[in-house]
């Protein structure tokens, strides 16, 4: 039995947050801190408000929204059915994965360069990198779900004469649904932080660029910091919903 | 036994047909040898690369080095600061109840989005990215850490408090060991997060590291070493983590490395 | 069924009773305001030596009951004794044995049961000597060296004895020890266990969901009653040991026993 209830914890985490932004707010006010390089969340938030309206900033967050929520799906979607189809079949299971395996300690930075080589400076070469943030940990999951169902209620959906796909649509999948929920989580987190670095090597728009082109450019500090909070808090709802989402989906019967 | 050899057998397999593919597609014109640098592009620039270097004078043996020394210096420091501080965060429910949803933020703050703030604080130079690689290993470890610490099995304190242990000792003999598991499997993904973010922190501002070269080699249109520069950090992350694994089967004899860490 | 049920039945062979409990309450706080009410004014006054096991369907209040009389939690009313002094924590003389072992995965069988030793004024190699001894007790003294995980469920619950006896404690406090064995081993576990106690001539307090198992250790067996936890039978089980299944009187005592839960 935990002490202390839900309204308490977030209570004490709403202190921790204010302790925080109070100290930062006083460092630059007492000086400890160069408010030319680092100004203090109000006067963040003010200047970076007098250099870009609003609609900037909601500008450079739908792109990045848009690419990674591609990028994603794409990546869900490959990563799903070759995970599953790979451990559910096993001859295809034995080309899939030497390739998988292979490709997989690469990071998927590390494949910019290449994306520019094969799909140019547009948009299709950021959906490729934020796909393979996606696809990799999702098809590993997958593949790690599908090869783990309990046993014996494969031998139990055999006595009710299920085989084939019946069997794997209505036991494989869904047994290793908890699997995948975990890879999709992972590879959501991994898609939106490869996505900002593709955004700020090679891109003329989304959040990673505009606060990028605010360094090189000579802009302002504000902009870039408060660009950083947007990309932490965008980053922390989308994937809250995702969590949400996910217990309706499975949270019933799987938990959590 | 037979199923691994046939596996193995099958991967080679297609693994030479890919390269021979490749090749024969270049040579027949199908394919432009870079946008799909064949096996042969790809020995010559390795070659190349271990001798006369890329750029002039700099090997891949530079490059490797350099990418190593600056992941091992971020994430060496990072598990310093994260482990004493999430031992003491797990340890005291006040302090973890406060600090819980300022390190779910600080994680979700995509560490290579924080480059350029941090070449406006510290130039564009070496410190710059050990910082970078510095905070993406420390909130993954910190936050492993203090979940090793704060879901030990109750069954074990319990135990332990019949025993008449408490405080200090309990805290030492069996809430620390209960959590190594954790720890290490934190410390592995950690290493993961590091070589994420130093091949993107290497495409800017610098001409050494395996980010760099992949990244120079394109403005220079030699697919061939970028290939090669990916094999190669994919290679060293691979051995990296499995060194990993095994430090810690030695060290954790009585196989508790099974636990899963989070991102 | 009465709320004082039969008070102290066995305290009457005039000796001070090893274990007394006294007006033992308990409640907890549930989430969203309110209380539950877990136990309700146990009594039970417990011999020397004797074999006490506790029945009782789940959320009974047993493992609290348990919990209480270790010093692990706290009554919400009333005491426990133990040799007449009051329980205000563990090591009063309790050795606790879970229902899922909980031994310590990082140490040895050797290692857990010098572990059980702690808390004595003994020097390491003492205590050593000792957990030697005990393991030769419980049969596993060529297993000294093996990791929990590298042991079966039988193994481990013995080992789990062992270590229960390190502080050589006046009683033994198991909870559900077998619940998790299979029927061949956990039959072969009663009887190690009835061959245990009487090399030791410890007092016993067993909680088990078996009325089987209660039957084959038992002097005396508590039924509790759910919500709230209360006395409602105390049996005195008078039949020889070893006992045999098939014995007409220990069929009789079944029948009551199951009346008495079922009612």
């Amino acid at each position: 039995m935990r002490s202390g209830s839900r309204m308490g914890d977030a209570m004490w985490g709403l202190a921790g947050i204010l302790i925080v932004l109070a100290a930062w707010e006083l460092a630059t006010r007492l000086g400890a801190i160069d408010p030319t390089i680092f100004p203090g969340p109000i006067a963040a938030i003010r200047s970076a408000a007098q250099r870009l309206p609003a609609s900037v900033f909601l500008d450079n967050m739908a792109w990045s929204l848009f690419r990674v929520v591609g990028g994603f799906i794409l990546g869900a979607v490959a990563g799903t059915v070759i995970g599953f189809a790979a451990g559910w079949y096993r001859g295809f299971g034995y080309f899939a994965r030497p390739l998988i395996e292979l490709l997989r300690p690469i990071p998927p930075l590390a494949w910019i360069p290449l994306a520019i080589i094969w799909f140019g400076l547009g948009e299709p070469s950021k959906f490729f990198i934020v796909f393979l943030g996606a696809f990799f940990p999702i098809v590993t999951s997958a593949y790690h779900g599908i090869t783990h169902v309990d046993p014996s209620l494969i031998r139990a959906s055999r006595s009710f004469g299920l085989k084939g796909l019946g069997m794997l649509f209505h036991v494989g999948i869904p047994a290793s649904a908890p699997d995948l929920a975990t890879g999709l989580r992972i590879g959501w987190g991994l898609s939106f932080g490869v996505l900002v670095a593709a955004e700020l090597i090679a891109a003329n728009r989304g959040l990673g660029f505009m606060i990028m082109n605010e360094r090189t450019s000579g802009g302002s500090v504000s902009v870039i910091i408060v660009g950083i909070l947007l990309i932490g808090l965008l980053n922390l709802v989308t994937d809250a919903a995702l969590a949400a989402f996910i217990r309706r989906w499975i949270g019933r019967w799987h938990g959590g | 036994m037979r199923q691994q050899l046939i596996q193995a057998l099958v991967a080679l397999l297609l693994i030479a047909a890919i390269l021979l593919g490749v090749e024969f597609g270049v040579r027949e014109g199908y394919l432009k040898a870079y946008e799909f640098p064949p096996a042969s592009r790809i020995a010559q620039g390795f070659v190349e690369l271990t001798t006369v270097g890329f750029p002039t004078g700099v090997t891949i043996w530079t490059h490797t080095f350099v990418t190593v020394m600056r992941i091992l210096k971020g994430y060496v420091a990072a598990i310093v600061i994260a482990v004493p501080l999430g031992l003491l965060i797990g340890a005291v429910p006040v302090l973890d109840k406060m600090t819980a949803p300022l390190i779910v933020f600080f994680r979700s703050v995509a560490t290579l989005s924080l480059l350029p703030l941090a070449i406006v604080w510290f130039g564009a130079g070496e410190l710059t990215k050990v910082i970078l690689i510095g905070y993406g290993c420390f909130w993954v470890m910190l936050s492993n850490v203090i979940a090793g610490v704060k879901y030990v099995d109750p069954a074990l304190i319990r135990a332990a408090r019949s025993f008449r242990v408490s405080g200090w000792t309990l805290y030492r003999e069996v809430v620390l060991p209960a959590a190594l598991p954790r720890m290490f499997a934190g410390a592995r993904v950690a290493l993961g997060v590091g070589f994420m973010v130093i091949v993107g922190a290497e495409m800017i501002g610098t001409i050494q590291g395996l980010g760099a070269l992949i990244m120079e080699a394109r403005s220079f249109y030699r697919s061939e070493i970028t290939v090669i520069g990916m094999l190669v950090i994919g290679v060293l992350g691979f051995l990296i983590s499995s060194g990993l694994a095994a430090f810690e089967r030695l060290l954790l004899p009585w196989g508790g490395g099974s636990s899963e860490a989070s991102r | 069924m009465s709320r004082t049920g039969p008070e102290r039945a066995s305290s009457a062979a005039g000796a001070a009773p090893m274990i007394d409990i006294r007006h033992v309450r308990k409640q907890f706080d549930v989430r969203g305001g309110g209380e539950a009410l877990v136990l309700d004014d146990i009594n039970l006054s417990i011999a020397a030596n004797q074999f006490l096991s506790i029945v009782g369907r789940s959320g009974c209040g047993k493992t609290t009951l348990l919990n209480i009389i270790a010093g692990l939690d706290a009554a919400s009313g009333g005491e426990v004794l133990i040799a007449g002094r009051r329980v205000v924590g563990p090591g009063q003389g309790q050795g606790m044995v879970f229902q899922q072992h909980a031994l310590f995965p990082w140490l040895t069988a050797l290692e857990n049961v010098v572990f059980g030793a702690r808390s004595l004024p003994l020097a390491k190699a003492e205590k050593i000597d000792r957990a030697r001894e005990l393991l030769q007790l419980v049969g596993l003294e060529a297993s000294a060296g093996k990791y929990p995980r590298e042991m079966s469920g039988g193994m481990q619950q013995r080992i789990a004895i062992a270590r229960a006896l390190a502080l050589d404690p006046d009683i033994l406090l198991m909870d559900e020890p077998f619940g998790a064995l299979d029927e061949l081993t956990r039959i072969e576990m009663q009887q190690e266990l009835l061959r245990i106690w009487e090399a030791r001539r410890k007092t016993v307090v067993f909680i088990t969901h078996s009325i089987g198992e209660a039957l084959t250790l038992s002097d005396r067996v508590i039924l509790l009653a759910p919500h709230p936890g209360r006395v409602a039978r105390d049996i005195a089980i008078d039949l020889p040991r070893p006992r045999s299944r098939t014995d007409r009187r220990f069929n009789e005592f079944y029948e009551q026993i199951w009346s008495g839960l079922s009612s």
